[in-house]
């Protein structure tokens, strides 16, 4: 793996960090901005891997199933933080919500 | 500065901005020209960088541009898409792309635990909540099944979220890929594919041994995978597991409906009984 080939997969994980984060900040849909956000993750579950390969060392892939994990205990909790909001409100809009602020 | 991967970036950035849902008819179609136009002169910029740095077979292979360009879609696919179900299944896409990348890192069991995990487990949840939330949102109004939510059809500020990531984007890209590729060439560094990894544990690999003729006594990707993640992260690992547990009993008492502590507990029998 030559470095250039590195770069090319450290871009394309910044692209869809960038993409994510517009989902994140335009999306008005609880579920759809927690989906972004798991875009986000992919951009840099691929970075971390493409260093792990670049350099030799087992230790990125091994973060990556920390992340993995972190995303699955995030997406239980959040989902469930979201069904428990709708079942209030009966909307998935987080404008409803804006008066929830410290 | 590189002025044609900066028109690249402000390409993508006004087709990202363009797709985006709104109150209006978006302009999709016109988005997705000038997206096809910005991914393509992203291509064309990456395939020239590999040819200016000189070296022969340094490139990733076909399959990368292939894989790349599905993920990117299917991302923008996920933000633009107004209805949360058809956005869930472009996030399977990209689910499946971006296990054909870490196949290509020679990653493959991350490969098959991204499709497990993401594809199957969180994606099934996600898609459940969806069902859950949206089949109510309709509220009875005839014809509002096939539309999406009033809130799924108008971004909130737009602007300023693709400005804030593609200026994001952009100075990530400057800075990643020199002018000319040329400074990249000279800091050249190649690695062989073959034997990755072996160096973090001390195991050699003779010169001209390929992964087809490489000796049983050679770990493979997953082993070393094993040895670091039940070695070096022993701990952190049991820690992720409490995590799990704790993430599991919190998202029960969250989502359960309030029940009182003095309600019948059941009686054994069934409902008709």
């Amino acid at each position: 793996m030559s470095q250039i080939e590195l770069y090319h997969y450290l871009a394309l994980g910044a692209i869809l960090f960038a993409i994510g984060i517009v989902g994140f900040l335009s999306r008005r849909n609880l579920i759809m901005m927690f989906l972004s956000t798991e875009i986000m993750f992919q951009g840099v579950a691929i970075n971390l891997i493409a260093f792990s390969l670049f350099h030799m060392n087992p230790s990125g892939q091994s973060f990556v199933i920390f992340v993995l994990t972190i995303a699955a205990a995030e997406a239980s909790l959040a989902l469930g933080l979201v069904v428990m909001l709708f079942r209030r409100r009966e909307t998935l809009n987080v404008d409803e919500w804006s008066e929830m602020q410290g | 500065m590189d002025f044609a991967l900066l028109a690249a970036t402000a390409l993508g950035a006004v087709a990202l901005y363009l797709m985006l849902p709104r109150e209006k008819a978006p302009l999709v179609k016109l988005g997705g020209l000038l997206g096809v136009m910005s991914l393509a002169g992203l291509l064309l910029y990456l395939v020239r960088t590999v040819a200016a740095s000189g070296a022969t077979g340094a490139g990733p292979s076909p399959y990368f541009y292939a894989f790349a360009v599905i993920m990117i879609a299917s991302a923008v696919g996920v933000v633009a898409q107004p209805k949360p179900v058809y956005a869930a299944l472009y996030f399977v896409l990209l689910t499946l792309a971006g296990a054909g990348i870490f196949v290509l890192l020679l990653a493959e069991f991350m490969a098959v635990v991204l499709i497990i995990i993401y594809g199957g487990a969180i994606l099934v949840t996600y898609v459940f909540v969806i069902m859950l939330a949206s089949q109510a949102s309709s509220g009875g109004v005839p014809g509002a099944e096939n539309k999406a939510a009033v809130y799924d059809r108008r971004a909130s500020e737009p602007f300023v979220a693709v400005l804030v990531s593609f200026v994001l984007l952009g100075v990530v890209l400057q800075v990643l890929y020199p002018v000319d590729g040329a400074s990249i060439a000279k800091s050249q560094a190649t690695v062989r594919p073959d034997s990755w990894m072996s160096a973090s544990l001390g195991v050699a690999i003779p010169e001209g041994v390929t992964p087809a003729t490489m000796p049983a006594t050679q770990p493979t990707n997953i082993q070393m995978l094993g040895t670091s993640l039940y070695g070096q992260y022993a701990l952190s690992l049991e820690l992720a597991g409490v995590l799990l547990t704790i993430a599991l009993i919190g998202a029960v008492v969250i989502a359960r409906k309030n029940v009182s502590v003095d309600a019948p507990v059941g009686t054994g029998k069934l409902p008709s009984e």
